[in-house]
């Protein structure tokens, strides 16, 4: 090589580098700010953009158990009733109004007069029959119907007359009607032929034909291009008025980006392409970029409160995990207590969610205003005490090299699955790893996607999983799944045939207790005292739960925020379009 | 038309056709060997039903045949993960797939060749020696690197969009939407792009070289023929020859790397279906990927193929 | 030796030598979390102060101004001076204030330079493997095909042709996709080793095998071959030597593609899983737009993936015994 070209290699190189820190240490551009409109009063047309990070594999919710299912529900479809989750109180929907025996064992509803469905149909109290008889068809299997559950058993519908339903209840249930909040109500003139041959599964694939589709929501789906978008427009036909009697919805349309990529979606929100997102929680190291673009007034932020589905880490307690030999010390009470101990929560909500994060004890947040309660384990981050109960489960420092062993001087080691690419639970695994090598326990990692972990869990081949849940109910009596010993997701040792240890069955009684008392106090003192008891036993360990901050366009008007997802959306026939007149 | 094309050309088109076989059988054993990755909170049964219907539960020489069957007739089976044909899936990833390649390669192509026709026909030199260094510079920084350079070019200036797949939105014109595509495509082209060009040039500079190098070249330098004339006239085409002969590598290299781009600026192509799909053991999707990479792989080669033979016959009777 | 060479020489030794050293003696244990320092600045070293005055190399400690919005302020009163071989690090800037982050902090507060240090010596040393890996398997099929000719020479030469053409990290994602996914880091380490190896022989074997066929029919072969030498010694003791070079120069060659390999791997997360440092899971973190906007020192794995290929670049350009055309043929065909 020549020498000019050496050195014109050199100072290209150093150009090239040049450049980029250049680029790299100036400060970040401005975006151009976008033009407000504010209106007042929310005014009817106009569109808005959400994204989704899934897609309904069938039009069909009954048998579909996902994110994008229930959002699909919630703007195509109507329940009998629905929880408002900002107030969390229980509203009229398709039924009017309803009486409760004093047995508390019979609902009487009187629904709504002159609604149809989206095809102009009319909707009576035979759909509802019709409803429930898909629900608990045993040939459909459907998702929705063991939340729907008193007493352990289905309910069972009658209708007297086109416009009322009377619902029994085999056994007094807290949540009352509750229980059916989420079940969409079907056409059966679509739907009959289908469940009669017992090909309701089947029903409303995302094959079928978006006409053959018809509903009592306040959109009806226009528009499905598969991993593209789904377009909804107003149903002409909604039942729904304003204050001011103006027919809702507001919207004209509605159309919902899927976008699997949470950076993509991040991005396309600060660029300005979609209005909202229907998990509206942003990540708190995107912070900074949508504060600053709030700040220039392209996007508004909302705090949504304290979120309601904590991560939480649990240990195999199912007989399967029992069975390992290995590592006794893992099922014992003290370790729990003491791995709890030493834990610094402030410190865990510093370092994944950059502060924005409160610390917690127990299923039940911050948030979840009614039926939070601050119990507490005996003792919170506290090395020394800690250290105490990790010496009475067995484990201690006996050869005075920081680690800590077991009675055979085995040192104490154990693994946390979590979900591969899932930043936060990721990072709050690291943070843990981190804190109990402090103590002298060794942590390893294992990140597996959402089927393996599933896969590995229900096998019972793991010591311990950090992982989390969303569910919508605030109502812990919809919760039976988690709190009774039976439960699908009772996670350290579901289902089990029978409570497995003295407080296993003491919560499985003061949760039935209170799944079946009708008086508020006395259900917030059992949910407490179960609580507490799960504190103390501490199967699962709650870390914290984070401060959850929405983003919006400045387009969106009249959104109406709740910590749960989606957090926007759920009420998609009052949000307005800002810049339509 | 030279003589031995034909059977030249039908022997290549077997290859193509071989190599594209060849792979997509391979990618649909190995995911079949792979363990499988269930989703969470899916009921067993209901999955079972739903591998039942797709035919996942058969002994593998069966599925084989079914899906070679059905491939026959462009049909791909269904998506597991996606519950949608995968040839729909494949054909809208693929289209950006192609988008990208192709813009890529033409930007390596337009930067490359001249560059290397420079940098091999002059030794010494500013313009030569600075081309020479950036391109030594830019086969450092490979698409993944190059990626993530535009990204923080991208969020740190503000002046093209970060990555994404432009936002087709029904209304717009023929007009507004190819400007939108062509914002979009500058970013990932430019991080797929100039990396090969770095590589096209090394490839055109020394062909160029070896070119010059030949006997009638430095007789004709001896009989006082200008340089210029020299490398615009002749050298040229005959170093052409050698470039066009690995382009159907660097075709495998542009697929290659369009993975990390399209990962990295979220430009939603085969790559990162594939990706997708293996991550969620969708066995029929990451087959269909690959049969779809593996067409794409192969249309290329069998096209620089005949090309390479056009520009010099004598190919045809060597392979 | 150009002076090219001798710089990427340079370069490459110094990778070596940090991959090395940097790993024993690292300036913070990469998995230690300084919670006060998640995605703190790099911290360089100064050698004059706010007052002007020149003193030895120091470093301004930081301080957390506001966590969400991840802002620090330079502590400018309280300068720590440099510390050659104390607190268990070649160079130490701790102070009581905080620790000295050269290049920063990552989401966790985690050193970044200690984790580059420590990424580079896991990448190195996956890569050696592979590529020793690579080149053992590649040498002994391009022997054994050049030698025997024929049928068994066609096979080989028509696999390495279909393996050489294909996209190759297609070939290692979808190889290591059919293994499980959840493995120690141990075992992720052999089987991308493994994997690569796979994917980088064809190469190799094509030069190794054209070596072959030179050198057999050369007389010095012939003349063992008619004293009655086995075909074995003959190919161990007198055709595989003459390949060494071109070995040699096949091994700065699969390095660097097999560092990028590795590195894309565990970035889209088939290889390398968090908490382990490794380069392709550093650089999870700075694939975020509005992340890397903020945080640009995130991208630091980048610049150095981006240095240490080019350090092997530079070690080959114009070698003798490379030509320009291996080098070509060879980097056309990096696993990107």
């Amino acid at each position: 090589m020549a020498r000019t070209t050496r050195i014109l290699i050199g100072l290209v190189a150093v150009a090239a580098i040049a450049g980029l820190l250049f680029v790299a240490l100036r400060s970040p551009g401005r975006q151009r700010p976008v033009a407000v409109g504010v209106s007042v009063r929310p005014a009817r047309g106009g569109a808005l953009t959400a994204s989704l990070r899934s897609e309904p594999g069938t039009y069909n919710r009954y048998v579909e158990q996902s994110a994008a299912a229930e959002l699909l529900s919630l703007l195509t479809q109507a329940p009998l009733v629905r929880v408002d989750p900002t107030t969390d109180h229980l509203e009229p929907w398709l039924a009017e109004s309803w009486t409760r025996s004093d047995d508390g064992l019979t609902y009487t509803m009187h629904l709504r007069h002159g609604v149809t469905f989206s095809d102009g149909s009319p909707f009576s109290s035979a759909d509802v029959l019709f409803s429930f008889a898909a629900l608990y068809d045993p040939r459909v299997n459907a998702v929705l119907a063991p939340d729907t559950y008193a007493g352990g058993r289905p309910l069972t519908v009658e209708a007297p007359d086109p416009a009322t339903v009377v619902l029994h209840l085999a056994a007094p249930a807290a949540a009352g009607l509750r229980l059916i909040d989420g079940v969409p109500m079907l056409p059966k003139h679509r739907l009959e032929k289908a469940l009669a041959q017992g090909k309701f599964r089947a029903a409303w694939s995302a094959a079928t034909p978006l006409q053959d589709i018809a509903g009592l929501g306040p959109f009806v789906l226009t528009e499905h291009l598969p991993g593209q978008r789904l377009v909804f427009s107003r149903n002409p036909h909604y039942w729904r008025h304003d204050a001011a009697g103006t027919a809702l919805p507001y919207l004209d349309r509605l159309t919902v980006e899927v976008v699997s990529d949470q950076n993509t979606e991040a991005l396309r929100m600060q660029q300005g392409q979609i209005d909202l997102m229907a998990n509206g929680e942003i990540r708190p190291e995107d912070f900074v970029a949508f504060r600053r673009l709030a700040a220039q007034g392209a996007l508004r932020l909302i705090d949504a409160g304290v979120g309601l589905d904590p991560n939480l880490l649990w240990f195999n307690l199912s007989p399967a995990g029992s069975a390992d030999p290995r590592n006794p010390w893992l099922r014992s009470r003290s370790f729990r207590q003491g791995l709890s101990c030493a834990i610094d929560r402030d410190a865990l909500a510093n370092a994944v969610y950059l502060g924005a994060a409160v610390p917690i004890y127990s299923p039940i947040t911050p948030g979840n205003t009614k039926w939070y309660a601050p119990v507490r384990p005996a003792c919170d981050h506290d090395l020394l005490k800690a250290r105490d109960l990790l010496s009475a489960a067995g484990l201690s420092d006996r050869n005075g090299d920081g680690q800590l062993e077991d009675a055979a001087g085995v040192p104490a080691r154990f693994s946390i699955v979590t979900q591969q690419g899932h930043t936060i639970r990721q990072r709050t695994a690291s943070v843990l790893q981190e804190q109990l090598r402090q103590i002298g326990i060794t942590v390893d990692i294992a990140g597996l996607d959402p089927g393996a972990l599933f896969d590995r869990w229900s096998r019972g081949d793991y010591d311990a999983i950090y992982f989390g849940v969303q569910s919508s109910a605030t109502d812990p009596a919809l919760n039976p799944q988690f709190w009774l010993s039976s439960g699908n997701f009772h996670f350290w040792n579901p289902r089990q045939p029978s409570p497995s240890t003295e407080w296993e069955k003491q919560i499985d009684d003061l949760f039935t207790r209170q799944a079946r008392s009708l008086d508020l106090a006395e259900r917030q003192q059992l949910v407490t005292e179960a609580q507490t008891v799960l504190v103390t036993e501490l199967p699962a360990i709650y870390f914290v739960a984070p401060q959850v901050t929405l983003v919006t366009s400045t387009r969106v008007a009249n959104a109406r925020p709740a910590p749960q997802i989606p957090q926007l959306l759920w009420s998609a026939d009052t949000l307005a379009d800002a810049s339509a007149r | 038309m030279h003589p031995g094309l034909f059977p030249f050309v039908l022997r290549r088109a077997g290859a193509a056709l071989m190599l594209v076989l060849v792979v997509s059988s391979s990618v649909l054993v190995l995911a079949h060997v792979a363990p499988p990755a269930d989703a969470f909170g899916t009921d067993p049964r209901v999955l079972a039903a739903e591998r039942h219907r797709l035919g996942l539960d058969r002994p593998l020489p069966q599925q084989y045949a079914a899906w070679l069957a059905r491939a026959v007739r462009l049909d791909l089976g269904e998506s597991l993960h996606f519950h949608r044909p995968v040839s729909g899936l494949i054909r809208e990833r693929a289209g950006r797939t192609l988008l990208l390649g192709l813009s890529a390669l033409a930007l390596a192509t337009a930067l490359g060749v001249p560059a290397g026709i420079l940098t091999g026909s002059r030794r010494g030199g500013a313009l030569a020696g600075a081309t020479r260094g950036t391109s030594v510079v830019l086969l450092s920084a490979p698409p993944l690197i190059m990626s993530l350079v535009v990204l923080l070019i991208a969020a740190r200036t503000g002046w093209l969009p970060a990555g994404g797949v432009p936002d087709t939105a029904a209304g717009a014109g023929w007009g507004a939407a190819l400007a939108a595509t062509a914002r979009y495509l500058i970013l990932p082209t430019l991080a797929l792009g100039l990396p090969v060009a770095a590589t096209i040039e090394r490839l055109q500079s020394a062909s160029i070289r070896a070119a010059l190098d030949e006997p009638c070249m430095a007789a004709a330098r001896a009989r006082g023929v200008p340089l210029q004339r020299i490398v615009w006239r002749h050298a040229l085409r005959l170093s052409l020859g050698p470039v066009l002969a690995v382009y159907g590598i660097i075709i495998g290299s542009v697929l290659s790397g369009s993975f990390a781009v399209e990962v990295v600026l979220s430009w939603s192509g085969l790559g990162q279906l594939m990706y997708q799909a293996l991550q969620a053991r969708d066995l029929y999707l990451a087959a269909g990927c690959a049969a779809a990479g593996a067409v794409c792989l192969a249309l290329g080669i069998f096209i620089t193929d005949v090309a390479a033979v056009l520009v010099d016959p004598r190919i045809a009777g060597a392979s | 030796m150009t002076s090219g060479r001798l710089l990427g020489a340079i370069a490459a030794a110094g990778l070596l030598l940090a991959a090395v050293v940097g790993g024993a003696v690292p300036p913070h244990a990469p998995g230690r979390q300084f919670a006060d320092f998640s995605y703190a600045p790099p911290m360089w070293p100064h050698v004059r102060d706010a007052a002007g005055h020149w003193r030895r190399p120091f470093v301004y400690p930081l301080r957390l101004v506001n966590r969400l919005e991840r802002t620090f302020q330079e502590d400018r009163a309280h300068p720590v001076t440099l510390r050659w071989m104390s607190d268990g690090a070649l160079l130490s800037g701790d102070g009581p204030g905080g620790p000295w982050l050269a290049l920063g902090g990552d989401a966790l507060g985690r050193d970044i330079l200690a984790r580059l240090l420590a990424g580079a010596r896991l990448s190195l040393a996956v890569s050696l493997v592979a590529a020793a890996g690579a080149l053992l398997f590649g040498a002994v099929l391009g022997a054994v095909a050049g030698f025997t000719a024929g049928r068994l020479d066609g096979l080989i030469m028509r696999t390495a042709d279909f393996v050489l053409v294909l996209p190759a990290i297609y070939v290692v994602i979808v190889l290591r996709a059919a293994m499980p996914l959840v493995l120690s880091t141990t075992q992720v380490f052999w089987t991308l080793a493994g994997v690569l190896a796979l994917a980088g022989w064809p190469q190799p074997a094509r030069g190794v095998r054209a070596i072959v066929r030179l050198e057999r029919r050369r007389e010095y072969a012939e003349a063992a071959l008619a004293l009655g030498a086995g075909p074995a010694r003959i190919l161990l003791r007198h055709l595989l030597p003459a390949t060494r070079g071109f070995l040699a120069v096949q091994l700065t060659l699969l390095l660097p593609a097999f560092i990028l390999a590795e590195a894309t791997l565990s970035f889209v997360g088939f290889g390398f899983a968090e908490p382990t440092p490794s380069w392709g899971v550093m650089l999870q973190d700075a694939a975020q737009a509005g992340v890397l906007a903020e945080t640009p020192w995130l991208a630091a794995p980048a610049a150095a993936i981006a240095l240490s290929v080019l350090a092997l670049h530079l070690l080959v350009q114009n070698s003798p015994a490379a030509g320009p055309s291996t080098v070509l043929d060879s980097k056309v065909n990096q696993i990107s």
